[in-house]
């Protein structure tokens, strides 16, 4: 049996953690680079409609006079709570694959306890209760199968945020996922599909997988015969469509030494390089990690690390520059690492990426070396692109960023331990 | 138990002593603050109501979501909109400070609140951390 767990919008969810206000206001996440939209909560939804994609400048009254709270992203932060979440999605099964910050799979060889459904239930309640982050869990017995029911259950509320498919619920599971939704066919594909009278996902389900491979592709075919519940998806094949790339793998014997700690950091670095040129990004902020299983008492030694470029890069050499650098400081002696891995969490379209004269072809690394070093010292973007320009509006950008309050002791969370102020 | 001596440095500056390496302890501190990593996180006490139990304004507090909940636990919950610490009598739903200049508060219809986690440990600065000074406003 595989689940998927993922994060309902995850950015807008991690802002309200440590700030009661965004609760009641409704919160929007903004990135960095283009200030679009990249993540609303429901309640900004219902005062706004669906504004995600669309650059903030052209909403910023309207967002304004609704009282939404406005947030830049805050990649540390959600880095470090998906860290937490990813943690206790591995209790419950050693097989767990991150695809992304906010999605993890879990592949079950055995039945539990009780039934899956309850088994959803309990990952949504502890997850609620250790993070505060509102997750859906969807099981099925393929991969694509548990991203249909993952969809699902975001859909229809009265579900609980759980939803388990088999043969009882299939078809109306899959007749309410639109062509388009299913993994591995995209917008392009869907209007192929639809032309055929294809238009949702139980539709395709029943196509000979053997002609939807002479029609399309080996992939198409693959998908067709997830979604009949033949499982013939290799873990590695599938690819997020999320913004970030991961890559990570448990250790076949525990790691002990530094050299094989960051042998493996090195090599994720540019598995994760590798991947983004092959989709064309470019990588503004990676993370490093690793983790030790369990102690005996139930303690897990882990460390994230992050590093950003100042010069969006999918050059294996920066990442593995940055993943050795992070293996320092992850390493410790003793820790018998158990899982290592490295994520792009910040990527940037290659194409649009505007190149400036730091970064001409026969860039000296010194030159980008020290202006990491500048903007350690002084602040992100204290030296920044001159072709930027100075946009007046986007030096809120920063100021619109959450403190981190997981990852900095002056940014902790302040508790009022003076009279209780009434309404 | 294993404790490695961190070697004192000479007080010779440009040569840097190989024991520089090793400038935290091995023994880590987050083993016995810590009992849930996934559900522990931290603040900073402002104010001074809860002297009585130990915590003083400027203290770090080490919050657990996923401690064991009993009555009369030290909580931090959200209420109407900010974060607070408090004795929290869970039967009569209502919060203390252990201290007769405080009120205490009673739990009504109306009222925005959240358990947010119980406070496990907490460190209590007997000498100022100049780390720390500068959160302090």
């Amino acid at each position: 049996m595989f689940a998927l767990v993922d994060v309902n919008s995850m950015y807008a969810s991690c802002e309200k953690i440590f700030d009661p206000l965004a609760r009641r206001t409704g919160v929007i996440v903004l990135s960095n680079n283009d200030g679009c939209v990249v993540a609303m909560c429901k309640l900004a939804k219902a005062k706004l409609g669906n504004v995600k994609f669309q650059p903030y400048f052209k909403i910023s009254k309207q967002v304004e006079a609704s009282g939404v709270i406005v947030r830049s992203s805050n990649y540390e932060l959600y880095s470090d709570l998906s860290a937490s979440i990813m943690d206790i999605l591995s209790r419950y099964s050693p097989e767990q694959h991150i695809y992304s910050i906010d999605e993890s799979f879990l592949r079950f060889q055995t039945q539990p306890k009780e039934n899956w459904w309850h088994l959803g239930k309990e990952i949504r309640r502890v997850i609620w209760q250790e993070v505060r982050l509102p997750v859906c869990v969807g099981m099925g017995p393929t991969a694509t199968l548990a991203k249909a029911a993952n969809h699902f259950a975001k859909k229809n509320r009265d579900t609980g945020g759980v939803c388990v498919i088999d043969k009882q619920n299939i078809m109306a599971a899959l007749q309410g996922m639109a062509i388009e939704d299913v993994w591995g066919i995209g917008s392009r594909l869907g209007k192929k599909l639809r032309v055929m009278a294809i238009d949702d996902a139980w539709k395709l389900s029943q196509q000979p997988a053997k002609l939807m491979r002479q029609q399309f592709s080996v992939n198409i075919e693959r998908t067709v015969r997830e979604l009949q519940g033949e499982s013939c998806l290799a873990w590695d094949e599938v690819r997020s469509p999320k913004q970030q790339i991961f890559s990570t793998r448990a250790f076949g014997e525990k790691v002990t030494d530094y050299a094989s700690l960051e042998q493996s950091l090195v090599m994720h670095g540019e598995k994760v390089a590798k991947k983004a040129r092959k989709q064309g990004s470019l990588i503004k902020m990676m993370v490093a990690f690793a983790h030790s299983s369990p102690f005996s008492d139930g303690q897990i030694y882990r460390r994230n690390i992050h590093h950003g470029f100042f010069d969006a890069t999918a050059d294996s050499r920066d990442l593995a520059i940055a993943a050795s650098a992070a293996a320092k400081q992850i390493y410790r002696p003793g820790v018998l690492f158990h899982k290592s891995g490295v994520g792009a969490i910040e990527l940037v379209d290659g194409a649009m990426y505007q190149q400036d004269m730091f970064s001409a072809q026969g860039r000296d690394p010194r030159v980008m070396a020290a202006l990491d070093t500048i903007n350690q010292r002084f602040g992100p973007d204290s030296l920044s692109l001159a072709a930027k320009g100075i946009q007046g509006k986007w030096q809120m950008r920063r100021e619109m960023k959450s403190p981190n309050y997981t990852s900095s002791w002056l940014d902790m969370v302040r508790i009022n331990c003076s009279n209780i102020i009434t309404k | 138990m294993n404790i490695i001596p961190i070697k004192a440095q000479a007080g010779i500056t440009g040569f840097e002593s190989p024991a520089s390496e090793y400038q935290t302890l091995p023994m880590s501190l987050d083993e016995i603050l810590i009992d849930h990593p996934t559900a522990t996180f931290v603040g900073l006490a402002v104010g001074d109501s809860m002297t009585s139990h130990g915590i003083f304004d400027g203290d770090v507090l080490i919050v657990d979501r996923a401690a064991r909940q009993a009555n009369m636990d030290i909580i931090v919950a959200t209420l109407n909109g900010v974060f607070m610490c408090k004795l929290y009598d869970r039967q009569k739903q209502c919060l203390l400070s252990g201290s007769d200049i405080y009120k205490t508060y009673q739990l009504k219809e109306g009222d925005e609140f959240l358990e947010e986690g119980i406070v496990i440990r907490s460190v209590r600065n007997h000498r100022q951390s100049t780390k720390l000074a500068k959160c302090l406003r």
